[in-house]
């Protein structure tokens, strides 16, 4: 399991005058589940990017299990902690989909029969079984993004972190990768999700971490942060869905642990009789 | 990639950059043609001088040291040619040196004028417009096609891919996961902007007209009379004195 903790993290690009990132601290978990909100250019992708090694700190420290990022290579930290990039498009290279799939493996050193069974498995978790001898380069719009996915679930890191992943994504398409990522938590998996989608944020995550002009502005319970006008603001966000249902009716749709969506439903709908 | 920085047009208030294109483009040739013509140490230093000069004019020294990085590759290639046919140490300095000359004759002009500075002294200069626009898009280009490239590599890291790992073609292999993607995308791009051209009319009227146009000033006739004194030099070191 890995555990990050991030202390006074101070980040600036190279040519850049200003900090993208000021003053960071906080803590992942095990098993948590962590929605990073915020403005366009707020430094979300900055703050992935200083998890995973991609980017050293300026100043401060980000460390996992105990050992600072500046120690530790993209490769070693890439096999604990996953990472998408919003753009499919910048990481397929392979001939086919099986191919494109077995890049990070392959990299990582698996034994062909782990590959293989890994590759299976991966394939039809995200229905691209059909798809299997195609070139990546042929898949819609979503099919990519669940194979970028695919292609990093794999190696099964114990945190994954998602840029965006629900954009150009149908609802259907949407779902599935909720459902994927649900299943991850209850394995006791880690994720990072950077989206605008608060609704698919407010399925999946419990905890927030809201970014603005490179500075935290609310880190806590995400359906709590979501319903602070204040930080709604700051971060240009809006309220999900359920959360202004909640306030129109008067009382909460989805109980703290989610499981009891039905019975709330029948309470939406005998405040409606009544 | 570094080495494009070179290249990069960047915004500054200076002499170099208030200069008219075609002027320093015509100072431009004159000191690549010194840098092909010559290989007498001599030359290429007092050529580089004056280069620094202009670039330390232009305000981009900078720019210039940081390109540098992406030159050493190369440099290592001359000199592991120059081990392996004989040559000597002091041949592998005197053409590191020319390629720096070679491409610093090019970095002082595309630091210092603008894109569409550069498409204005094409068009005068008569050039079709097709022509001028896809070498000012090609220039304008440069440092998307340089981030692009660095979120590729990022991708490719974060999936385990580790280029400073193995030999010279281990490593060459390894690319192959930045370039196709690199080259797929440039090539997706230049039909989406293809497109997003014809639909804003591009080539619907035979004749354009422009909102800027440039024009000569005492500083360029200044540089127009270096281009010219740099040139007869060439012909005077190489014909009358043989330097080579």
């Amino acid at each position: 399991m890995v555990e990050i903790t991030v202390e006074n993290l101070f980040f600036k690009y190279p040519d850049a005058e200003k900090y993208a990132l000021k003053n960071i601290n906080f803590t992942i978990k095990e098993g948590e589940s962590i929605a990073i909100l915020g403005e366009n250019g707020a430094g979300k992708t900055t703050l992935a990017k200083n998890l995973n090694g991609l980017l050293k700190p300026t100043k401060g420290s980000v460390k996992i299990d105990g050992v600072d990022t500046r120690n530790l290579s993209v490769a070693k930290i890439a096999r604990k902690i996953g990472f998408v990039c919003h753009n499919p498009d910048h990481q397929f290279f392979a001939e086919t989909v099986e191919e494109e799939i077995k890049f990070g493996l392959k990299n990582f050193g698996f034994t062909e029969n782990e590959i293989e069974k890994s590759l299976l498995d991966v394939l039809k978790t995200f229905g691209l079984e059909e798809y299997r001898h195609k070139s990546p380069f042929q898949l819609s719009g979503g099919e990519k993004k669940r194979l970028a996915i695919a292609s990093i679930i794999v190696w099964r890191p114990e945190l994954l972190i998602l840029d965006e992943p629900t954009i150009g994504m149908d609802y259907a398409q949407r779902l599935n990768i909720q459902n994927v990522l649900k299943n991850l938590v209850s394995e006791g998996k880690s994720i990072i999700v950077i989206t605008h989608d608060v609704d698919f944020a407010v399925s999946l995550c419990r905890r927030a971490i809201v970014l603005s002009g490179g500075e935290i502005v609310g880190d806590g319970c995400l359906r709590k942060l979501l319903s602070n006008p204040e930080v709604i603001e700051k971060a240009s966000l809006r309220k999900p869905f359920l959360i202004e249902l909640e306030e129109e009716i008067g009382f909460s749709v989805i109980d703290e642990d989610f499981d009891s969506i039905s019975e709330s439903l029948i309470r939406v709908f005998d405040k409606c009789h009544s | 990639m570094s080495f494009l920085k070179a290249f990069q047009y960047k915004r500054r208030n200076s002499l170099i950059h208030r200069l008219d294109p075609r002027s320093k483009f015509l100072l431009s040739l004159v000191l690549m043609t010194f840098s092909i013509v010559f290989i007498d140490i001599r030359v290429l230093i007092a050529i580089l001088t004056l280069q620094l000069f202009l670039i330390g004019l232009a305000r981009a020294l900078k720019e210039w040291v940081y390109s540098l990085r992406g030159l050493i590759f190369f440099i290592i290639i001359i000199f592991i040619t120059q081990l392996l046919f004989g040559g000597t140490l002091f041949m592998g300095i005197v053409l590191s040196i020319r390629l720096i000359v070679l491409s610093s004759s090019m970095s002082w002009f595309f630091l210092s004028s603008t894109p569409e500075d550069i498409g204005r002294a094409m068009s005068s200069a008569r050039f079709p417009i097709e022509l001028t626009f896809s070498f000012v898009m090609a220039i304008r280009f440069i440092p998307v096609i340089y981030n692009e490239f660095q979120s590729i590599y990022d991708a490719q890291r974060s999936r385990g891919l580790e280029l400073e790992k193995g030999g010279f073609r281990t490593k060459v292999r390894n690319l192959m996961p930045i370039l196709i993607p690199l080259l797929v995308g440039t090539i997706r791009r230049t039909y989406e902007i293809a497109d997003a051209m014809e639909v804003r009319a591009f080539g619907a009227s035979p004749k354009r007209t422009s909102y800027k146009l440039l024009k000569f000033k005492k500083g360029d006739y200044f540089l127009c009379l270096v281009s010219a004194i740099l040139a007869s030099a060439i012909i005077y070191l190489k014909i009358f004195l043989g330097l080579e």
